[in-house]
């Protein structure tokens, strides 16, 4: 009973109800729009019509809505001008979250770095900042990311690839040597909730060894538990009951310790490409980040503290006009969610940021150079829908981790975009559009309802318990497959307009820096020679103490960051402490 | 009747992405093969299980970079254990036109990319599987 007061959708829907409406469009202007548009639409009716008036777009990572032949006033009839849509910057934030968007603040051109050792990415991530960029992705490689040490057995070939290499403070510290990073914003892409906690004290420690204030540092982890416990493939799992206690571990610990800095990106963009459709990827990031909210409000902090620096990371894929539709929906629901379900007080916690990336999954290995204009495409219906910051793919992603030139090509489409266009000069240009104001009102609903189905099922975390969400994903990704192969999405130059002979592109592919796994190993054997091994034991037994105790665990993981605890030490901890858990099968 | 196929996927080593190797365990089942899905594993334990699972391929995924040191180390142990000509080995992944036939060169039986279809990897594993038993 209680559990049914608390959905979302009926919250809203009773909120809906009270306002008082102020229709845009008058009725009998209405009546004689629809005549006409009954006239018009049944031209395309019968056997003989020229082309279907409805039809539903098969595109990569689509959410299959039908769209209608034209739209008109009479898609959103309703239309209350201050109450759906209103000022910029201001309620219900759909035209943007800024007064002025991009002529005051421009999107973040922030681009991911991370290959080889620290050493490696702290050169690409100087080269990036000097050519422009304005923030820095580190993204870490797949020991890091799993959390096991460079001289893991299970780490071997697999040390500085698709990422950097990180297995202690020692080598942070090693990373950002030179960066400013009291003035860069740093975003670490910290998957799990659970990396989160080892890595971001250690960035920490590393801050403290630069002696920058932890106040100064601005930037963002991810911490998000759909991207530990979903997405990943991994040999091992904790419970998601304890996944989800640490990423909220880290929020309450950051909120109150780093106040400048994004504590969990909710990150709907590794689901989305892992396949499933926009909506989903939506409903699922904001169904964790209301039982975030719900679990930080039982811990007694209150909404608008524990709201400020949400953040979320969308994917943007091909179908145009819903992917900057769907960044508006979600905008003004995430408002309608924090003022009507939590009640928030501050304009701040209303806001829905977000970061968002062109997707990977799109980009295709014919013809790579297609892939330049695909993301290109993607980046600016990212712009049009009003994201804060971005980053754009590059075209030989679906051979390797990009070249220098490559990336640098991305920062550039990015750049062309801001300064060549006029395109950031006027906030939110789709906006009053009838086609993309019927569109973002039909993604809202269905997020909206979405997001009923997982609280019926009975939360977010208990979705994914069930296997709930693994299912979902899993006939999505395979259907869309078959829609791929049998050419109902398109794909040129690869599954239609084939070039008849199938050369292969003349690229210069992304080569690894070699002997880092050497270097990492050589490293570790070092460090483990020269740090206190006895202040080592000790903070890992205190950290498993509290791991088993109802308190934070990341002072203690901070503890362990200082004596220099390597990744996989802390890890080894945590699935002590928590045990190991089995994710459903998906296929 | 022909004997139903039997096939064992596995992730290489750690790596995160496993959309591409369930979409093909799928294909493979509703093709009508017998599939074992090990999830992450390293090749010694994935030739354990094909070796206790008496598989026919063993069909192995790597999207992070691993694939070269990875799958060396797949082929090596199987040509030590007397495996690799018993057993038809495929891998699956992103790597580069460099790489793909490097793999080959490993001794990989077949190599698939980003964007290979349910009918080449059906087909390819139909023909390694007769190449074989015409041997």
């Amino acid at each position: 009973m209680d559990l049914d007061k608390m959905r979302t959708k009926k919250i809203l829907a009773g909120a809906d109800k009270n306002a008082d409406t102020n229709p845009l469009y008058n009725p009998e202007a209405l009546k004689k729009i629809k005549k006409k548009f009954d006239a018009f639409k049944s031209t395309f009716e019968g056997p003989d019509s020229r082309c279907n008036w409805e039809l539903t777009p098969q595109t990569i990572l689509g959410s299959n809505i039908p769209r209608e032949m034209l739209y008109t006033p009479l898609h959103c009839p309703d239309t209350d001008y201050s109450f759906d849509l209103g000022m910029a910057g201001n309620e219900p934030f759909t035209r943007g979250i800024h007064t002025n968007m991009y002529r005051g603040k421009k999107f973040t051109m922030r681009q991911i770095n991370g290959y080889g050792g620290p050493e490696d990415t702290n050169k690409r991530m100087r080269f990036m900042l000097g050519h422009g960029g304005t923030g820095v992705s580190v993204i870490f490689d797949l020991p890091t990311i799993q959390m096991y040490d460079s001289d893991d057995p299970i780490s071997k070939g697999q040390v500085g690839m698709s990422g950097v290499a990180i297995d202690s403070a020692k080598d942070m510290e090693i990373l950002f040597a030179g960066i400013p990073i009291d003035e860069v914003t740093i975003s670490l892409v910290s998957h799990y909730p659970s990396n989160t906690a080892i890595l971001f004290p250690m960035y920490l420690a590393a801050a403290e060894k630069k002696g920058i204030s932890l106040d100064s540092l601005k930037g963002s982890v991810q911490n998000d538990i759909t991207l530990e416990e979903v997405v990943r493939s991994g040999p091992e799992y904790i419970p998601p009951q304890d996944c989800f206690r640490i990423q909220c571990d880290n929020i309450e610990y950051i909120r109150k310790n780093v106040p400048s800095f994004n504590f969990v990106t909710l990150n709907g963009y590794n689901l989305h490409e892992f396949g499933t459709s926009g909506v989903t990827e939506m409903a699922v990031a904001v169904s964790n980040a209301i039982e975030t909210l719900d679990e930080l409000i039982k811990r007694g902090y209150d909404v608008d503290w524990a709201a400020k620096r949400l953040a979320f990371f969308w994917s943007i894929s091909s179908d145009f006009f819903e992917e900057a539709s769907r960044i508006r929906a979600v905008r003004r629901l995430w408002y309608k969610i924090m003022k009507h379900r939590f009640k928030s007080k501050n304009p701040r916690s209303m806001w829905m940021r977000c970061h968002v990336q062109t997707s990977g999954i799109s980009l295709t290995r014919q013809e790579p150079l297609n892939n330049l204009i695909r993301a290109s495409i993607q980046a600016l219906s990212a712009v049009l829908g009003g994201v804060q910051s971005l980053h754009v793919d590059s075209y030989d992603e679906a051979f390797s981790v990009p070249t220098e030139e490559s990336a640098l090509l991305s920062l550039r489409t990015q750049q062309i975009i801001q300064e060549e266009t006029a395109i950031t000069e006027v906030v939110d240009p789709l906006g009053g559009s009838y086609y993309v104001e019927a569109l973002t009102n039909d993604i809202e609903k269905r997020i909206l309802e979405e997001i009923d189905q997982i609280e019926k099922v009975g939360g977010y975390v208990k979705a994914i318990e069930k296997g709930w969400i693994h299912n979902k994903i899993a006939q999505y990704f395979y259907e869309e497959k078959e829609k791929i192969e049998n050419g109902e999405i398109k794909f040129v130059g690869s599954n239609i307009y084939k070039a008849e002979k199938n050369k292969n592109p003349s690229l210069e592919i992304f080569k690894y820096p070699e002997g880092v796994e050497e270097r990492q190993k050589a490293s570790i054997a070092k460090l483990k020679m020269e740090r206190d091994n006895e202040k080592v034991s000790s903070t890992l037994k205190a950290l498993e103490d509290a791991c088993r105790k109802n308190v934070n665990i990341v002072p203690y993981s901070l503890e362990c960051a200082r004596a220099y605890c390597t990744c996989g030490e802390i890890f080894k901890v945590f699935k002590k402490a928590f045990g190991l858990w089995r994710p459903p099968v998906m296929w | 009747m022909d004997k139903k196929i039997k096939i064992l996927l596995s992730k290489l080593g750690l790596d995160v992405h496993n959309r591409g190797v369930i979409t093909v365990a799928r294909q493979l089942r509703d093709a009508g093969m017998e599939v074992i899905y090990l999830g992450n594993a390293l090749p010694t334990e994935i030739l354990n299980t094909a070796v206790q699972e008496q598989v026919d391929i063993i069909g192995v995924s790597s999207l992070g970079g691993a694939h070269i040191t990875l799958g060396k180390d797949l082929i090596e142990e199987a040509v030590e254990e007397g495996l690799k000509e018993k057993m038809i080995f495929v891998i699956g992944g992103i790597f580069s036109i460099e790489d793909e036939s490097k793999l080959k060169d490993i001794g990989f039986d077949g190599v698939f990319t980003a964007g290979a279809t349910k009918d080449e990897i059906v087909g390819s594993i139909h023909s390694f599987v007769k190449e074989r038993a015409g041997q």
